[in-house]
């Protein structure tokens, strides 16, 4: 009887241990939620130093491109209201057209994106779009999918390396790209800025497709798409209320002493 | 190893049926009102037991055998509870193994469910039904005490070994 019994206990034991064994091993799709911001702000943190510390993303050092870009990136947080994010906007010394997000509301914007822009709107319509990024939480949803949230987490060199190339050669798949600009374009709105600018900034960039300087954009990643992302972004109507005002910076002379 | 004989259906008076049903039933109310502290499951498992420990062997078989089922289950509900809480507090990373346990835990509230719930419907009728090694822990607990033969053509038999 007692060995009948112990046999059974083996066997149940055996069995619910192979259960948690087998469904450890299973591949579950990974929630950025179970990431903390307070944790993707330090990783954050760490990533943004690690890319600064690349002299191809070395700083750039020009207080009058800092206070601009802080003051457009003023003008989005307002517009945006709350967010769980402080956000921060590093300029990078670099000719290529590029902008990405680092995780915890980094967003780097290289001088040649900066030289790009005709205007502070398209600046602002760019940023906005990152922002979309950082609040949709795209950028740790695609770490956690491509490495898995143990090793993204881990502060292992190796993965730190991989994790900083990841970010700087950004690719978002086109939902998440339309998320970003459908986002871009509301908060340019409740800016009080023209939304229909990201269109006409997107509209740019479809002329440079063949660009090497912007190869590395992420915004023109979906290039195949890019007809429908601009209707979209040209038929968003802001409300009757909107009333468009300039961003008021001294554009060409920034653009000049850059 | 000798046992008592088993009482057949229609030896079983209906009041102590219903009292051994109500071990099971009584399981799912606690566990309703238990969550998230599973524990007090278990607590009011151990109130059953006693409070029916007079009512025949029927009953004690019946009470034991959820008793014995809530143990393992309601550890594992324990422990992801701990561990969920602990994840959060100390915002430690939701691991695979983690979901795993996840997985384990709920595969074994599943299955203790449909246990219970058949358990419930045999002693309702006067039937034996024996759980996986917790049938056999009780039965044995219960019913060993000295060796008597059933009556012929028993309905009701040991479980097999």
């Amino acid at each position: 009887m007692q060995r009948s019994i112990l046999k059974d206990l083996l066997i149940l034991l055996g069995m619910f241990g192979l259960i948690w064994l087998a469904a450890s091993l299973f591949s579950y799709p990974e929630n950025p939620q179970l990431l903390s911001i307070e944790k993707e702000e330090r990783l954050g943190e760490v990533y943004v130093d690690l890319i600064l510390l690349n002299p191809i993303f070395r700083e750039l050092e020009n207080e009058r491109v800092d206070s601009a870009v802080r003051m457009i990136g003023k003008r989005l947080e307002e517009g945006l209201g709350h967010s769980e994010y402080n956000y921060r906007f590093v300029v990078f010394e670099n000719e290529m057209i590029n902008a990405f997000t680092v995780p915890g509301g980094n967003i780097l914007i290289s001088s040649g994106l900066i030289g790009f822009c005709d205007s502070p709107e398209e600046l602002a319509s760019v940023i906005a779009h990152e922002m979309g990024h950082v609040e949709e939480r795209h950028v740790v949803s695609r770490l956690i999918k491509e490495l898995g949230i143990d090793i993204l987490t881990s502060g292992n060199q190796y993965v730190m390396g991989e994790v900083t190339g990841l970010l700087t050669s950004t690719s978002f798949d086109r939902k998440q790209e339309e998320e970003a600009d459908q986002f871009a374009a509301e908060l340019l709105e409740h800016s009080s800025i023209e939304p229909r600018t990201l269109a006409s900034f997107f509209r740019k960039l479809e002329e440079e497709l063949d660009n090497e300087l912007m190869k590395h954009f992420e915004i023109v990643s979906t290039h195949p798409n890019f007809r429908s992302r601009i209707r979209k972004a040209l038929s968003y109507v802001p409300g009757d209320d909107f009333e468009a005002l300039p961003i008021d910076l001294d554009w060409e002379g920034i653009r000049a002493g850059l | 190893m000798e046992y008592h004989p088993l009482p057949q259906p229609d030896e079983i008076e209906v009041r102590v049926r219903e009292d051994a049903m109500g071990a099971y039933f009584m399981m799912f109310a606690t566990a309703a009102m238990g969550l998230p502290l599973p524990i007090l499951n278990l607590v009011a498992a151990v109130i059953y037991f006693y409070v029916n420990r007079d009512k025949g062997r029927f009953v004690q078989f019946h009470t034991l055998q959820s008793l014995y089922s809530q143990i393992p289950v309601t550890l594992l509900n324990s422990g992801l509870v701990v561990w969920t809480i602990v994840n959060f507090a100390k915002d430690y990373d939701f691991t695979s193994y983690y979901w795993g346990y996840l997985v384990m835990t709920a595969t074994a509230g599943l299955i203790y469910f449909i246990f219970s719930l058949v358990g419930a419907v045999k002693a309702r009728k006067g039937i034996f039904y024996y759980f996986v090694f917790f049938g056999k822990v009780a039965y044995h607990q219960v019913y060993r005490i000295r060796p008597e033969h059933g009556t012929s053509a028993p309905k009701n038999r040991p479980p097999d070994y």
